[in-house]
């Protein structure tokens, strides 16, 4: 459950990241979209029965390392910022953490 | 409706996902997300003049009376408070073996919780990007929806095995889901 706290926590600071950093306007609105969806996966991989949303925040991860390069950031700190996020995210999204309770097969059992 | 046994965990499970100690916080959760939401809609009806925004300048009033808050014939907010409230109903109605004995009530829940979770962050995303500003009580509410989703999940997941325990064993998924005892009784 950590790691998906520490990965919301990351997904705020980059809805924040813009207001801080020199982000230019396409940079801004990247971190204003990535950042609101990995917050939500990872919020709800809090929970045990949805823990594994947190996947999809494998798929943000990617992005971030990508997205200074494919959108073209002009500054050192955005492209800094959104890669070393980008790492944090996609390292953390692996990370499952305890399972304490038992869920009848999960997901898989209902098909 | 059905025969309500004592309380059973569904089978495999460690607990018993439709508990009350289970919903309890998610119907909390979203009589608050109603009441948030009424309040926006009352000043999107101009009920109320103005709206509370304690950190974002005018960024409520360009929210709230952005063109995306009027796609709809209602303010979204209206949607929202009228979407909480079937979230308030689907997470009281039912006993505490309703993942078993009211598996659609239990579904209608799951799927009520789910959109309007995914609804709220699209907004949460397009206050930026489009507007340029952000609206305290309208991320508010996005925090609630989307803290409702990993508590309501379970229970809909109990349920979604029932059923196709009850299509295993052979018997109308169509009564099942309605909860007619004559498969309530037969199927674990």
């Amino acid at each position: 459950m950590w790691a998906q706290l520490v990965n919301t926590a990351l997904g705020l600071w980059l809805m924040v990241a813009p207001a801080v950093l020199s982000y230019n306007k396409i940079g801004a609105d990247n971190c204003h979209i990535t950042g609101p969806l990995v917050v939500s996966f990872a919020f709800v991989a809090c929970w045990e029965a949805t823990r594994s949303l947190r996947r999809v925040n494998f798929l943000a991860g990617l992005w971030l390392l990508a997205a200074p390069w494919v959108l073209g950031y002009n500054e050192t700190l955005p492209i800094v910022n959104d890669m070393l996020v980008g790492a944090l995210v996609f390292g953390f999204s692996f990370v499952e953490g305890k399972i304490e309770g038992s869920f009848g097969g999960g997901w898989k059992a209902i098909w | 409706m059905s025969s309500e046994a004592k309380e059973q965990k569904p089978p495999g499970w460690s607990y018993n996902p439709s508990a009350w100690n289970e919903r309890i916080p998610i119907v909390i959760l979203a009589i608050v997300g109603t009441g948030i939401a009424t309040y926006l809609a009352m000043y999107q009806l101009r009920i109320f003049k103005t709206v509370w925004e304690p950190f974002f300048g005018d960024g409520s009033k360009t929210i709230l009376n952005s063109a995306t808050s009027r796609i709809l014939p209602i303010p979204d907010a209206a949607l929202g408070a009228i979407s909480y409230f079937v979230d308030v109903l689907t997470g009281v109605i039912g006993g505490t073996n309703r993942w078993r004995t009211m598996p659609w009530i239990v579904i209608i829940f799951g799927v009520a919780v789910g959109p309007l979770g995914a609804v709220s962050i699209t907004l949460v995303i397009l206050q930026p990007v489009l507007y340029d500003s952000w609206c305290t009580l309208c991320l508010s509410s996005a925090v609630i929806s989307l803290w409702m989703i990993g508590p309501a999940m379970d229970e809909m997941l109990a349920s979604l095995q029932y059923m196709k325990r009850i299509r295993q064993s052979g018997h109308s998924s169509w009564k099942g889901f309605w909860g007619y005892d004559e498969v309530i009784n037969k199927v674990n």
